[in-house]
C-alpha cells in the first residue's frame, strides 16, 4: 500500500532529512512512526502526501510510483488518503457538520450522499449532537474528533497522522488512538506519526523508528523495542 | 464540473463577499474608480469620433462631368461611383444648381452673373462623401477612370489632416483602455491576495483534502467577477447621470449651437458601454483572482 524504495532527501541548505529509507506498510496495517522531533518524521509524511519530493529513490503508493506523477493528479493521490494534524486544521467559521460535508465537496459528491454520510460518520466519532457547533466551542479531544471526521468521511483506504495527540491530554490522546484503532479495524490502513513513547508502549502495533534520518528499527513492540 | 459543485461553489464565492465586507467594499471603490476613468475617456473618445464622423460625411470632392456626355450617360456615371469601395453619398448637382449656389454666396443679382443666365459656364457635378477619409486618394483614382468624368477637385489637404487626427484619437483611446485595464488587473489581485492570505489556511486543508486547483479557484473567481459586476453597475449608474447633465450643459452653450454640433446621448451609448463595463469588469475579476492565487496553489 505505501512502500518506500531507497527513499532520500535533502532540503536545500544540505540538511538530509531522511536517508535511504526502505519499508512497506500493506493494506489494512497499523504503523507508527516514531521518533525525536526533527528525527525525519514529519517529512516522511510529507513524502507520503506529495507535499515534498523525494531526492532519490521511489514512492509506491497503492500499487503507483508517484515519483512521477503530474502536479494535477495530485489531489487525486491525496483523495485516497485522509489526513490529520496535531492542529487540527478545522475551519472556525464553519459548523462541524460543514467541516465534514467540506471534504466531501471538495470531491464532488451528491448534495444526498453529504446529507447521508456526514450525520453516519459524526456518530461513529461521538460528535451526533454537536453538528451544529462551531470549533472553537469544542474541545480539543472534540476538534480532532472532528478532524477525524473529516479525514474518514471520504472512505479513504489509508489514513496518516501527523503528532495527532500532540495538543491533547493523555485521556483524550487515549480516546484518539481508540478511535483510530477503531477505524483500522473496519479496514483502513493507519500510519501515525508520534513521540509519545507511552501511548506506543500501550497500542503494541509495529513501529517504525527513525533517528536523524535513518530507519533504525521497524518491528511489532513499544517504542524503544519489544515489550 | 458537476452541476452541484457549481453551485457549492457559487454559494462560497458569496458567501465569502458577505464575510469580508471591508474588503469587498474596498475592492469595489477602487474598480468604481478606475471604471469611472476609464468611462469619461471612453466616452470623450466615443464622442470626438462621433463628431469626426459628422466633419467626415461634410468632407468629399466635386466630380467635374464632362460637357458633352447625355442625361442617361450621367446616369449610368452615378451608378458607377456609388460602386466604388468607400463612397458615401453621390449628389448630383446641374449646371443651374451650381449657378444657383454661386448666386447665393454673392449675395443678390450681380451684372456679371446676368449672362451666365443666357450662357451657363458651370458644368454638371456629382458630389461624393467617402465612409472613411482615409479612402480618398484611392477613390479619387477610381473614379478618374471612368469614362466622362472630366475632373476631380477636392481638399486634399483637409481630409488628409482630419483622417490623421481620427487615427490619434481611436490609438488614444486604445492606449489608455490598456493602461486602465493593467491598473485594475493589478488592484484586484492585489484584494484578492489579500483575501487570499486570510483564507490560506483553508486552502491549505483544501489541498490536504484532494481539491483540484480548479475547485480551489471556484469560489475566488467567483468572488472577482461579483466585485466585477457591482462595479460595472455602480458605476454605469455615476457615468449615465454624470454624462447626461455634461451632454446638457455642452449643447446648450452657445459655442456648440452655433457650429450646429450633436453628441452621443446616453441612451445611443448605454447598450455599448455595459457591455464593455460587464466584459472588463468579470475579466479583471477572473484575471485578479487567478493571478493572486498563483503562489498560493503550490502546496
Amino acid at each position: 500500500m505505501i512502500e518506500f524504495r531507497n527513499v532520500c532527501k535533502s532540503y536545500t541548505g544540505g540538511v538530509d532529512a531522511v536517508h535511504n529509507a526502505n519499508f512497506s506498510i500493506e493494506k489494512g496495517e497499523f504503523a507508527f512512526l516514531v521518533g525525536s522531533s526533527g528525527s525525519g518524521k514529519s517529512t516522511i509524511i510529507k513524502l507520503i502526501l506529495k507535499e515534498e519530493e523525494p531526492t532519490s529513490g521511489n514512492i509506491i503508493i497503492n500499487g503507483k510510483d508517484t515519483t512521477f506523477l503530474k502536479p494535477s493528479r495530485i489531489p487525486y493521490l491525496r483523495r485516497s488518503m485522509g489526513i490529520v494534524f496535531q492542529d487540527f486544521r478545522l475551519l472556525p467559521d464553519k459548523t462541524v457538520y460543514d467541516n465534514v460535508a467540506f471534504a466531501m465537496h471538495v470531491v464532488k459528491a451528491t448534495p444526498k450522499h453529504i446529507r447521508r454520510q456526514v450525520p453516519m460518520v459524526l456518530s461513529q466519532v461521538g460528535l451526533e449532537n454537536k453538528a451544529k457547533v462551531y470549533p472553537n466551542e469544542l474541545s480539543g479531544g472534540e476538534q480532532q474528533r472532528v478532524a477525524l471526521a473529516r479525514a474518514i468521511v471520504n472512505n479513504p483506504s489509508m489514513l496518516i497522522a501527523d503528532e495527532p495527540t500532540g495538543n491533547l491530554d493523555p485521556n483524550t490522546a487515549w480516546d484518539i488512538m481508540e478511535l483510530l484503532n477503531d477505524i483500522n479495524l473496519r479496514g483502513t490502513t493507519v500510519v501515525v506519526a508520534t513521540h509519545a513513547k507511552d501511548i506506543v508502549d500501550k497500542m503494541n502495533k509495529r513501529v517504525i523508528r527513525i533517528d536523524q534520518g535513518n530507519i533504525i528499527r521497524d518491528e511489532k513492540g513499544g517504542y524503544d523495542g519489544e515489550i | 464540473m458537476k452541476y452541484n459543485s457549481i453551485g457549492y461553489l457559487i454559494g462560497e464565492g458569496f458567501r465569502s463577499v458577505g464575510k469580508q465586507k471591508k474588503m469587498t467594499s474596498a475592492s469595489i471603490i477602487i474598480m468604481c474608480a478606475t471604471m469611472f476613468i476609464f468611462g469619461v475617456f471612453y466616452l470623450i473618445g466615443e464622442n470626438i469620433n462621433f463628431i469626426m464622423k459628422q466633419v467626415e460625411s461634410q468632407q468629399g470632392m466635386r466630380v467635374i462631368i464632362s460637357e458633352d456626355l447625355e442625361t442617361d450617360q450621367i446616369k449610368s456615371m452615378e451608378t458607377k461611383i456609388r460602386q466604388i469601395d468607400g463612397v458615401n453619398q453621390v449628389t448630383f448637382y446641374s449646371k443651374e444648381d451650381a449657378l444657383a449656389s454661386i448666386k447665393e454666396r454673392l449675395g443678390g443679382n450681380l451684372e456679371i452673373l446676368e449672362e451666365y443666365e443666357t450662357d451657363n459656364p458651370f458644368p454638371d457635378s456629382y458630389f461624393v462623401t467617402l465612409t472613411d477619409l482615409t479612402l480618398n486618394s484611392q477613390v479619387q483614382e477610381q473614379v478618374l477612370q471612368i469614362s466622362g468624368v472630366e475632373e476631380i477637385t477636392a481638399q486634399d489637404d483637409t481630409i488628409a489632416s482630419l483622417a490623421t487626427v481620427a487615427k490619434g484619437i481611436q490609438m488614444a483611446t486604445l492606449v489608455l483602455l490598456v493602461i486602465l485595464v493593467v491598473i485594475s488587473v493589478f488592484i484586484i489581485s492585489y484584494t484578492i491576495k489579500l483575501t487570499v492570505y486570510a483564507r490560506r489556511r483553508e486552502i491549505s486543508i483544501m489541498k490536504y483534502v484532494g481539491a483540484t486547483n480548479g475547485f480551489i479557484r471556484g469560489p475566488f473567481i467567483v468572488e472577482g467577477i461579483i466585485i466585477g459586476v457591482v462595479s460595472a453597475l455602480i458605476t454605469l449608474a455615476i457615468v449615465g447621470l454624470a454624462y447626461n447633465s455634461a451632454v446638457n450643459g455642452i449643447l446648450s452653450s452657445s459655442v456648440v449651437q452655433i457650429i450646429n454640433m450633436t453628441l452621443y446621448s446616453f441612451s445611443d451609448i448605454f447598450a455599448k458601454l455595459l457591455i464593455v463595463y460587464f466584459v472588463l469588469g468579470t475579466g479583471i475579476g477572473i484575471l485578479g483572482s487567478i493571478i493572486s492565487m498563483r503562489k498560493y496553489l503550490k502546496v
